[in-house]
């Protein structure tokens, strides 16, 4: 057998191979996904007619005409641009406690900077290495905790905590969207291209040097840009979290629905539309300036 | 007192993760002042071998000794002080591309440098006198405040060399400094190199894909192949047919550039 007959006979085996791999695991995959999904149709009881039926349709359009016009008194407008300022604020100061929380915690989490690879080749006394995986455990598990806990949930707490208001709201989203960014931020860190940080620890910088030579400047655009996306998500859960006495359009998006004020609920609901699109635009012409 | 001998490496042997042998009995000595080029085809492990010489990664076994100190009894302080006197030019990405260059230069002053004085010097850079006058020596003195990644491969190829010479070490040590940039420039970085090495009577050794450079350059030669050294001698001795057995079975390498970059490089353990 010539050299090219070989090669040929290769080729079709391993593409033989290549196609009995993909094709079992994809059949088993697009099986698994097609089961989740029947199951999940029965569980979450979707019944289409009742949405489309002459009765639905009649109750929505009802509701809707009842909400026209937008009641635009002063007094309305007023409250209206107090939420919404109110709303602006929590999700401000609700982000920048979770950059700090983030910022605390991101940098334990990151194994590449604690205990392990690179930095850490060198290193003789394995036993140090082995103790400096407790901080790096322990913050992971801090971020888990932080994050897998719904900021409503994060937000009844506080309301039990410290009373209502816009308080417990900045408290709720610094938490959970610090658990959040901290894990986002722990991969950028982990992420990081290691040849700046190769030839700077040649140089005998040590590990806090290289962070603020080598790594921050890689990692700090995709810090800022990724806090900039989370206070976009931040504005509409901030409206939400009103609902459970945590401030802001929600508290009175809430108040107007449950006192049947239709009007007004169309007022706060334009309010709500004109924040979130403005932070949302801001927000995107900031990351791009960054990034 | 320093003692006469730079390098001296006794059975060195490196295995990677899935066990991978990337060097295998190696020895070599290395004397101050010496300058010594390494030719071999890729995956031969010189980068390897390059980044225990500048204590990045350590031997599996045998011994490693730097200025007469067994680096594996290093750690802490004495070894940052050890990989200070030591100054490694890469074949690229050595720089912090979105830092000013003044920083990534004056970065080559950061194993002498106070925690608190370097990170004040990010704000207010200090010894700018020091990174000015290294970047005009090697060409590019107008660089000084410009962002890193806005220059060529070639003019940061010069800043790299601007960081060791602010570093100040005993060593330099260059893995295939040239292969990423013009072969133009090739030769002028090498000059370079070897003018500073001479001015300052450091040990320089480099790791080249050309032949043409390490015997135009170099008065030893040292020849790896897949993890062992194959020959160290005189460039007087190197004959073509030295040549030829360290480069059968790949495809000849002359002259600068080589896009395949050695597997072993980066990442080995993340």
């Amino acid at each position: 057998m010539n050299h090219a007959d070989a090669n040929a006979d290769q080729l079709a085996a391993l593409k033989a191979g290549a196609r009995d791999r993909s094709r079992a695991s994809t059949w088993a995959l697009l099986a698994l996904l097609g089961a989740l999904f029947v199951w999940s149709y029965q569980g979450s009881e979707i019944d289409l007619g009742m949405l489309f039926s002459a009765d639905g349709g009649g109750a929505i359009a009802e509701y809707v005409e009842r909400l026209f016009p937008p009641d635009l008194s002063a007094k309305v407008v007023a409250d209206a641009v107090e939420g919404a300022w109110e709303t602006l604020a929590i999700s401000l100061i609700g982000t920048l406690l979770s950059v700090v929380i983030a910022l605390s915690l991101a940098f334990f989490g990151s194994r590449n900077l604690v205990y392990a690879g690179l930095l850490y080749e060198m290193e003789s006394r394995r036993h140090l290495v082995l103790l400096r995986r407790i901080p790096y455990l322990a913050a992971k598990a801090i971020l888990n905790f932080l994050r897998t806990i719904p900021e409503m949930l994060w937000a009844l707490v506080f309301v039990f905590l410290v009373g209502l208001g816009p308080f417990p709201g900045v408290l709720a989203l610094g938490v959970h969207t610090g658990g959040v960014l901290g894990k986002l931020f722990a991969e950028v860190l982990e992420d990081v291209d290691l040849q700046p940080v190769e030839s700077l620890q040649s140089t005998g910088a040590g590990k806090i040097q290289i962070l603020f030579y080598a790594i921050l400047p890689q990692v700090l655009p995709q810090f800022i840009s990724y806090t900039l996306y989370r206070w976009e998500v931040n504005i509409r859960v901030a409206a939400v979290l009103g609902f459970v006495g945590a401030g802001g359009l929600g508290q009175r998006i809430h108040i107007a629905l449950s006192l049947f004020l239709e009007q007004q609920l169309l007022t706060l609901l334009i309010a709500l539309y004109v924040l979130v699109t403005g932070v949302d635009y801001l927000s995107a012409y900031l990351r791009r300036r960054v990034v | 007192m320093k003692p006469a001998q730079q390098y001296h490496l006794d059975g060195v042997r490196k295995v990677f993760g899935r066990g991978q042998v990337a060097l295998e009995g190696f020895d070599l000595k290395v004397a101050r002042g010496e300058r010594v080029a390494l030719i071999g085809p890729s995956g031969a492990g010189k980068t390897t071998l390059f980044r225990m010489l500048n204590c990045t990664i350590r031997p599996t076994s045998g011994h490693l000794r730097i200025g007469g100190q067994e680096v594996a009894d290093l750690y802490g302080r004495s070894l940052r002080e050890m990989r200070r006197r030591i100054g490694t030019i890469y074949q690229q990405h050595n720089l912090v591309p979105r830092l000013r260059v003044l920083h990534n230069v004056l970065s080559g002053r950061l194993g002498s440098w106070s925690l608190l004085g370097s990170l004040a010097s990010l704000a207010r850079p200090s010894q700018l006198e020091t990174a000015h006058r290294a970047l005009t020596d090697v060409g590019i003195g107008e660089k000084l405040f410009s962002r890193t990644d806005e220059l060529s491969g070639g003019q940061q190829q010069r800043v790299a060399i601007a960081r060791v010479l602010v570093q100040d070490p005993d060593v330099i040590l260059a893995d295939e400094p040239v292969s990423s940039v013009d072969p133009s420039l090739a030769e002028t970085i090498i000059k370079l190199l070897i003018a500073i090495s001479d001015d300052t009577r450091k040990t320089l050794l480099v790791n080249l894909h050309s032949t043409d450079l390490a015997l135009s350059y170099f008065p030893r030669v040292i020849g790896m192949k897949a993890g062992v050294k194959l020959f160290d001698t005189a460039t007087s001795r190197v004959t073509p047919e030295l040549l030829q057995e360290l480069y059968s079975g790949h495809a000849p390498v002359n002259g600068a550039g080589e896009p395949y970059r050695e597997p072993e490089h980066r990442r080995t353990a993340v």
